[in-house]
């Protein structure tokens, strides 16, 4: 997938710095600012302190803003859905890696996943979690160009999930509640939630103890949980391109909205795809059910929007 | 910690004196010939890194500062009425946890929560049953100055303590500086984190070792680690907590409403945070509220899904396990007691 991309230097390093040398992010490769190395040639391991893609570049933002029909969807608050009922969602959390910006020409070029300082997120990894604030914007350092999109893993690479999590530090620890060790692993997506009714608020809810019941709502059905996760032996991760104009400018850093639908996820995790072949995983469940299906028809679903701008280059 | 009983109270003022400086580590004698309380343990399945490697930079992890706060630790003097220790609520023998369901604290006022183990603290990522303390240093002072626990303001239990000279000259020589309001939750801290349980049958069992982790045993793992009863959800394998807040089904509407109180989020109604199991045999009684007074009624209580309330987890769902299966999940349980933790006298008064 990944190939050397068309000539953009003069960006920013990480975080700021105004040389390379300042950078906390080594060396890639080429030593240039216009390749990347791709991500299959890291395909088979999984470091806490992977080789960054390149050396220099411009800071983007994807503030990761999850809707429901068209709506914000607040964690742990009530959120109002067209047929009177409210949902809350108690657990939702999903893996982002190997990120690739699609150029016009049909390439793409790698881009590494950044901290807030500039620092390279561990394993190449970056867990968004519903519950902290700071964990919605998800930044990857790219070459100034023009794109029409990004593409990314929803989950985390084989290399990763085959390996014991009381081994790694965050965001793969325990503490991502993401481990699944009947099976081993990791969850790629997770998702819990109750309905309640609108003017429950503070109580609860109305649909049975913890939700267990599923609710609908304007023809979308909507489940208690969903878990999506992979297997020990194959290369299950699911990819997601997510078209629209995405500008890098050359200095400054921008900032990108990066809706995630959860209409769509949820249309995913009951869509009819027959899951009986139980070969590749571990689904005896409904949440692990719902959570493959969603996986199956990833490539069907809309699941993430880019949205324009939210700041001025 | 937490409000306690007053039996302790002439208990604490053993000397520890001098404070000689320490070094070492693994229990091996000190250079003042006591055995260390830091050690290079982690226990099997935690995540990398000692205790001392969990351990801000603010209050790196040193003998000198583990000792200052064990003898704080088991002082009284650090509540109002001087007959309330951390040590009344949080009992060695029972896992450094309270027998009690509710703990009393100065002039009998009870606490509305069950004071918790706090053995191998040192990696954990929040405090308290709603997690309102983000770290040990932050904690230590919080059940100094909780008027239903020892009720005492911090700079209050400061004057006390730097009028004991042994106290000043031991704040000296782990802080440089005479007891403060900052340095004194750091020693509490320091020796809190230098609690770990590391020895029990299942932490052999996860370093290859199942000489205590019979069939019965194994069966009750295979339980917990199940789509059938999804204990592991929370208590993660190893660490056998995912530091997480869940609503586990305990909470019934009007009760205590736990991380909702400091998120403000009606979807953390019922929510507490996922306490790790080592040692929980020996110390019941269980859940935030100390409700439940046997590990057999717990299992029966997630065995049913919880009490029904409306806000449970919708993983808390009905099990319906056989007596044979609730057995083995008992004794899957039993074997996370660690009796060399529970007998250390290093960690004595």
């Amino acid at each position: 997938m990944p190939e050397a991309s068309s000539g953009a230097g003069g960006e920013l390093a990480a975080g700021g710095a105004s040389e390379a040398g300042d950078a906390p992010i080594a060396g890639s490769a080429s030593g240039t600012d216009d390749e990347s190395i791709g991500w299959s040639a890291s395909a088979s391991t999984c470091v806490e302190h992977p080789t960054p893609q390149r050396k220099n570049g411009t800071v983007v933002s994807l503030l990761l803003r999850p809707v429901l029909e068209g709506n914000p969807f607040v964690f742990g608050q009530l959120n109002p859905l067209a047929s009177g009922d409210s949902l809350i969602p108690l657990n939702f959390r999903f893996y982002i890696s190997e990120v690739e910006l699609l150029r016009h020409d049909g390439t793409t070029t790698a881009v590494d996943l950044v901290t807030e300082t500039g620092d390279l997120e561990p394993y190449g990894v970056h867990l968004f979690n519903a519950e902290e604030d700071e964990s919605s914007s998800m930044r990857v350092l790219a070459p100034a160009g023009e794109y029409e999109g990004l593409r990314f893993a929803l989950g985390i690479k084989l290399a990763c999930n085959k390996l014991a999590a009381t081994a790694l530090g965050d965001p793969l620890s325990d503490a991502s509640q993401m481990t699944w060790p009947h099976t081993g692993g990791f969850l790629y997506l997770r998702y819990e939630g109750r309905s309640a009714e609108a003017d429950g608020a503070g109580a609860g809810g109305s649909a049975g103890a913890g939700g267990a019941a599923g609710d609908s709502s304007a023809g979308l059905e909507i489940l208690p949980a969903v878990h999506m996760g992979g297997n020990l032996v194959k290369e299950l991760v699911p990819h997601v391109t997510v078209s629209g104009s995405l500008l890098v400018p050359q200095s400054g850093t921008l900032g990108y909205g990066l809706r995630v639908v959860m209409d769509e996820i949820f249309k995913g995790a009951t869509s009819d795809i027959d899951v009986s072949d139980t070969s590749i995983g571990f689904r005896s469940t409904p949440e692990a059910v719902a959570g493959e299906r969603l996986r199956r028809d990833l490539p069907e679903l809309h699941v993430f929007e880019l949205e324009p701008p939210v700041m001025s280059p | 910690m937490s409000p306690g009983r007053s039996f302790l109270v002439a208990a604490s003022l053993v000397s520890l004196g001098g404070l000689a400086g320490c070094s070492g580590g693994d229990g091996a004698p000190s250079n003042d010939g006591a055995p260390s309380l830091i050690t290079s343990t982690t226990p099997a399945g935690f995540p990398k890194g000692t205790n001392r490697d969990q351990a801000p930079a603010s209050n790196a992890l040193t003998e000198d500062r583990a000792r200052l706060g064990k003898r704080l630790f088991y002082d009284p003097q650090l509540s109002r009425t001087s007959d309330v220790s951390c040590a009344t609520c949080h009992q060695q023998a029972y896992g450094f946890s309270d027998p009690k369901a509710l703990s009393a604290g100065v002039d009998g006022r009870m606490g509305t929560r069950n004071a918790p183990s706090i053995v191998n603290a040192a990696w954990g990522r929040s405090f308290f049953w709603d997690g309102r303390a983000h770290n040990l240093e932050e904690q230590a002072g919080q059940p100094i100055e909780n008027p239903v626990e020892m009720d005492l303001s911090l700079s209050d239990a400061v004057a006390r303590i730097a009028a004991d000279p042994s106290y000043v000259e031991g704040f000296r020589k782990a802080y440089g500086e005479a007891p403060s309001v900052d340095s004194l939750p750091k020693a509490l801290a320091s020796f809190v984190r230098s609690l770990v349980s590391g020895n029990s049958a299942y932490d052999r069992h996860l370093g290859g070792d199942d000489g205590d982790f019979g069939p019965q045993r194994q069966r009750g793992e295979a339980l917990f680690l199940s789509e059938k009863c999804e204990c592991f959800h929370c208590h993660s394998a190893g660490e056998l907590t995912n530091e997480g807040y869940f609503n586990d089904g305990t909470y019934t509407e009007g009760g205590d409403t736990g991380r909702q109180q400091v998120s403000g989020r009606v979807g953390d109604i019922g929510k507490f945070k996922v306490p790790g199991l080592r040692n929980i045999a020996v110390s019941a009684p269980y859940m935030h509220d100390g409700s439940v007074p046997t590990l057999e009624a717990v299992i029966e209580q997630y065995d049913a899904g919880g009490r029904g309330d409306p806000t449970t987890d919708p993983l808390i769902k009905p099990m319906s396990l056989t007596s044979d299966e609730k057995a083995d999940l008992l004794e899957f349980l039993n074997s996370f007691t660690d009796p060399t933790l529970l007998a250390d006298p290093r960690f004595a008064l």
